[in-house]
């Protein structure tokens, strides 16, 4: 990694990175801005279960907004309580490979682009799964990190979230010269399996999730 | 008809990736990420013995040899790369079979008399499947370098590599042997299954089966007599059905299909004959298809476990596609959502059902494997 692979990353203001806290303060960047203000609606109960939430893959920004609680609870009894803006407060934080900055800041983990969808529980499975699509915009398009990047995003969601989510990694349409083949390599279970037995990459990794909070 | 949890074996302490049955006893062997393989007994779903330190890696796949002569041998295959053969003397008085279900200084010793026979080396990265061909001369092992070998049996712990098949072009994810014949079938990343057969002196790539549209995890073999069909499982999340086609010039479709006869030409003629009803939401790591009953298991990602058999449909007053006055269909006739909790399914696999006593009973056993550490144990009732 001695070669520096995108010399002059875009980089955004802490201050205008999304985040359910303190938010009144910020300016905020035009698309986070908007996609925050709609995660912070009130939400009643029945939208939770709404149509959106079998729609995998949907645009479902809208449809699972959270409550307004900010605990960190994961208790499988309160499915709700993990949203998009928390997905994006464990992984915005995540390291770059090669800059000093967080995935965030180099907005490459845009809140807009984390979909969170939870499954009802039903009389035939009292054992809803719940889904997180968290689509990564590499910084250049041909970056060569993307694999590191979306590889640490995975590890970072295994290890954060209760066993009832199932995550998908991937490469946002367009931003990549080989997305196709990113995303088969990221969602392969054995092949992520194998690489976190890998103790060169996960030395990796674990420099870059070291600054996770 | 309803597939009932009948047991699990005792909880392992991290992802259980297969499980397998012993051809003759009433065991099963599993491989774990925590490197280690438990064998466990099928009369009282106990843990028999647990077997470490052959591989440095997760142990991702196993197999048992059929035809193995007074002892027990076992294949495993390692994110390591290597393949590992352990061996266990049955001659003595502990074959599980029949004994008494012993003490726990019984079961000690059992744990030790399991060897780590061979280390088989020559892939480059991961190995993620290894099978024994039916008549145990022949193993076949897949890895993530690309490649299939075949390693053959020279008798007293040796094992010379007779083949490497380098024919896929990404990951092989699993090899698989037809029941009877020696015809070797491997699924991979590349979104193709290859079947190979020997042709004089050299193992060659008779057919491609394509029309999946991603990763092929899983293939298992029908076993019916001279009709031969593959069901194969996908990340596409569909399980589909391939049956081989006499070849043209064959002088009778009904007389059983010779390899000998096929030496000559090393083709084979398969096409895709179903697709098994769409159900599952998630990749599909798993299929079985019953060398008893010939029912279909699936299992993934989604947590599901599905069963599927095959149905005689007569379509009234509608003309059926191929002429004959019935065809035939797959349709489900039980599924458990949910199988292991909220957590991924690894495999799924058929197997004997036993008494307490050891004696083989009627019908069939599912067992299954997560991410859950659990091997869960299912029979399906009438």
């Amino acid at each position: 990694m001695s070669d520096i692979i995108n010399a002059n990353p875009t980089i955004l203001n802490p201050s205008d990175l999304p985040t359910r806290q303190s938010e009144s303060r910020k300016k905020q960047s035009s698309s986070a801005h908007i996609a925050d203000k709609i995660s912070r609606l009130p939400t009643s109960k029945a939208l939770l279960y709404d149509p959106f939430s079998a729609s995998l893959g949907e645009d479902s920004a809208y449809g699972s907004g959270a409550s307004d609680q900010d605990d960190d609870d994961e208790d499988e009894s309160a499915p709700e309580d993990i949203d998009e803006q928390e997905i994006y407060d464990l992984i915005s934080t995540i390291s770059d490979p090669e800059h000093p900055l967080s995935l965030g800041e180099l907005a490459v983990i845009n809140l807009p682009h984390i979909h969170v969808t939870h499954a009802p529980a039903t009389p035939e499975n009292p054992y809803p799964m719940s889904h997180v699509l968290v689509e990564i915009t590499p910084t250049i398009n041909h970056c060569s990190l993307a694999t590191v990047i979306g590889l640490g995003v995975r590890v970072r969601l295994e290890q954060a979230l209760p066993p009832r989510f199932r995550i998908d990694v991937r490469i946002r349409e367009g931003t990549h010269q080989s997305t196709d083949q990113v995303n088969k390599q990221l969602n392969d279970k054995e092949r992520v399996a194998a690489a976190c037995e890998n103790e060169t990459l996960m030395g990796v990794l674990s420099n870059m999730l070291a600054t996770c909070k | 008809m309803v597939l009932k949890l009948v047991g699990s074996f005792p909880v392992q302490p991290d992802r259980v990736w297969c499980a397998a049955p012993h051809p003759h006893l009433p065991l099963v062997a599993t491989a774990s990420t925590d490197r280690a393989v438990r064998i466990y007994s099928l009369r009282d779903f106990s843990l028999v013995s647990t077997i470490e330190g052959g591989h440095k890696r997760s142990i991702r796949s196993l197999s048992w040899k059929p035809n193995a002569k007074g002892e027990s041998v076992l294949a495993t295959g390692s994110f390591d790369s290597s393949t590992g053969i352990w061996h266990r003397d049955e001659r003595g008085a502990h074959g599980d079979g029949e004994q008494q279900p012993e003490s726990n200084s019984e079961e000690r010793e059992e744990e030790e008399e399991w060897r780590f026979a061979v280390v088989l080396d020559g892939h480059d990265s991961e190995v993620k499947s290894v099978a024994w061909s039916a008549g145990g001369s022949f193993l076949a092992t897949c890895s993530r370098d690309k490649t299939v070998w075949i390693w053959e049996d020279m008798g007293n712990e040796n094992y010379e590599t007779i083949a490497v098949l380098q024919d896929h072009t990404q990951d092989v994810k699993m090899v698989a042997w037809h029941p009877e014949e020696e015809l070797l079938a491997s699924s991979s990343y590349d979104d193709t299954v290859r079947l190979y057969k020997e042709d004089t002196d050299d193992w060659v790539c008779c057919a491609v089966l394509t029309g999946h549209t991603s990763t092929v995890w899983s293939i298992s073999f029908e076993n019916n007599g001279h009709q031969s069909r593959l069901v194969s499982a996908s990340d596409d999340q569909t399980a589909r059905v391939w049956c081989r086609k006499p070849k043209v010039g064959e002088e009778s479709p009904s007389q059983p299909p010779s390899i000998i006869k096929g030496a000559t030409d090393e083709t084979e003629n398969w096409e895709e004959q179903s697709v098994l009803p769409k159900i599952h939401t998630r990749t599909i790591y798993s299929v079985d298809w019953s060398k008893k009953t010939g029912l279909i298991a699936t299992a993934g990602g989604d947590g599901q476990i599905v069963v599927y058999k095959e149905v005689d449909v007569t379509r009234d007053g509608e003309p059926s596609e191929f002429g004959s006055e019935q065809s035939k269909e797959w349709e489900i006739i039980a599924q458990v959502p949910a199988a292991h909790g909220v957590y991924e399914i690894n495999s799924v696999n058929w197997c004997p059902k036993w008494d307490k006593q050891g004696t083989k009973v009627d019908g069939e056993l599912l067992l299954s494997t997560g991410d859950d550490g659990i091997v869960n144990i299912f029979e399906l009732n009438l």
